[in-house]
């Protein structure tokens, strides 16, 4: 039975692509507007053919993975910094805060100011909009892990050193996948932004280049084309997850 | 918890300290970063002249029709789909690639299906805040206590007395967090579709500061963007400790 649910949902994308094929080949809706699953396969297979996809998907996918590997970095640095030092995480809690709750993606016309328009505004907007989920997962994290392993490995002579590689970061490892995989929908969020607003190149300069075209077909092909890549890199970050928790006996472990 | 206090206090007031004398001190070109006395200035200054108010009114009247539309859609929707399991299974699928995906790409194509006005940025408020809402929701029915269900039903409880006095006071701190994870995402939404193409609205403000380079203008409208989406999560926040506290 536990295929059951994976079956329905083919089902359900299935279902959901006839219908739209059919109201728009019956002609109940037009086809401007909302396109058609068979144009869309059409128009993805042109410009996969052509190269355009591709070059795209490459351009996307460096800002995605400078800007999100940046925020990575930063993030778990800041976060164990601040869960191992209480002077650093109060430091830091004002500005984690801030970035946490402000709507971050309306700074993006002092990026432009500062950086330009273009690629390095997408990387810079990127690494902000995931930073914090990272840095403030990993803090969460560390500051979950059970006291009694710490003094427990403390008594039996662990230095510092000894704790944050065998007790600290395996047992605060689940939060802070959470955290990367979070992370990694607001990091698509901002490469897609970025490149709606001022870019020359991308997935989301070209949903954008042909919205203004109001070619509805290729917009909403480079549109599927980041639904994929969304949900590839959020169930590759799930799976990661489970099998980093898996080793957990029992909730709350 | 003093030491806390103290010690966030000291560098918030360093980070302005330096953001206010930097540029005095010829470190930085306040064009880019502005200051603080700047941002101050400027502000007095949007809100004196005519303009301001008619932007604040749009964009809140925007959000206000699309995260309002959010909640209806997103609450009825999630408690029928947390109720009824195989409509769950059926449309799971599709939601989660919805919420798997920077709900801003469909910017661009609301602006094809509604155009540059409101409607356009009604919808992405209700696009933004819906799926979180639903998600919520949902996860609330199906989080209520089995045995709940199973001692109403012994006690001769119809199906839709279980719903109502059962699962819905139930599920709704859920619900309270689904409608606040949803509120930023509105109040984002609705500011980021101003940006990318309106003629009104404080989003539109905030491109056009920035692309006449007064950085001092365009801080001013982001921190008050922020501040209502603070003060606004802050409130349902609020609401929701009181609903925790109140189910114990």
């Amino acid at each position: 039975m536990k295929s059951a649910p994976l079956l329905l949902g083919i089902i359900s994308f299935a279902v959901i692509l006839v219908i739209w094929e059919a109201v728009v080949h019956f002609g109940w809706v037009n086809p401007f507007f909302v396109s058609q699953p068979s144009a869309i396969a059409g128009s993805l297979s042109r410009s996969a053919r052509s190269g355009e996809l591709w070059h795209n998907f490459a351009v996307s996918l460096r800002e995605f993975a400078t800007g999100y590997g940046l925020a990575v970095a930063v993030g778990i640095l800041a976060g164990a910094l601040a869960g191992r030092c209480r002077t650093v995480e109060y430091a830091l809690d004002p500005f984690l805060w801030f970035l946490y709750s402000a709507p971050l993606i309306a700074f993006y016309p002092i990026f432009v100011l500062w950086f330009g328009l273009g690629v390095p505004t997408v990387i810079a907007m990127t690494f902000l909009l995931s930073v914090t989920q990272i840095a403030t997962n990993t803090l969460k994290g560390i500051q979950s892990v059970n006291p009694a392993l710490i003094r427990a490995a403390k008594s039996f002579g662990a230095t510092e050193r000894d704790l944050l590689w065998k007790v600290i970061l395996p047992a605060s490892i689940p939060m802070i996948i959470a955290g990367l995989r979070l992370g990694i929908g607001r990091a698509l969020m901002g490469v897609v932004v970025g490149e709606l607003f001022g870019a020359t190149a991308g997935l989301g300069y070209s949903i954008s280049y042909y919205g203004g075209l109001l070619k509805t077909t290729d917009m909403i092909a480079s549109l599927v084309v980041i639904v994929v890549l969304g949900v590839l890199c959020t169930e590759g970050l799930s799976a990661l997850e489970r099998r980093f928790d898996s080793w957990r006996i029992g909730p709350g472990s | 918890m003093n030491y806390r206090a103290l010690v966030s206090t000291i560098t918030a007031i360093a980070f302005f300290a330096l953001w206010e004398t930097a540029p005095r001190a010829g470190i930085v070109d306040p064009t880019y970063t502005s200051q603080p006395s700047r941002v101050v200035a400027a502000g007095w200054e949007i809100i004196r002249t005519g303009g301001f108010l008619r932007d604040v009114s749009v964009s809140l009247l925007e959000f206000t029709i699309g995260f309002v539309l959010a909640i209806a859609v997103g609450v009825s929707l999630g408690l029928l789909l947390g109720r009824f399991p195989a409509l769950r299974y059926f449309l799971d699928p599709p939601i989660m690639a919805v919420y798997a995906t920077p709900h801003l790409a469909l910017l661009p194509i609301i602006v094809v299906w509604l155009g540059i006005g409101m409607q356009s940025k009604v919808a992405v408020a209700f696009v933004s805040g819906v799926i979180p809402i639903l998600v919520n929701a949902m996860a609330g029915v199906r989080g209520v206590e089995r045995s709940w269900i199973t001692a109403a039903r012994s006690f001769c409880a119809r199906e839709w007395e279980v719903f109502v006095k059962v699962i819905l006071p139930a599920s709704i701190p859920s619900v309270v967090l689904g409608i606040r994870l949803g509120l930023s995402r509105a109040v984002l939404g609705v500011v980021v579709a101003e940006m990318y193409q309106s003629q009104v609205g404080l989003g539109n403000e905030i491109m056009r500061y920035g692309s006449e380079f007064r950085t001092d203008y365009l801080l001013f409208d982001v921190l008050l963007v922020s501040a209502f989406g603070l003060a606004a999560t802050s409130a349902v926040r609020a609401l929701e400790e009181r609903l925790w506290t109140a189910g114990e």
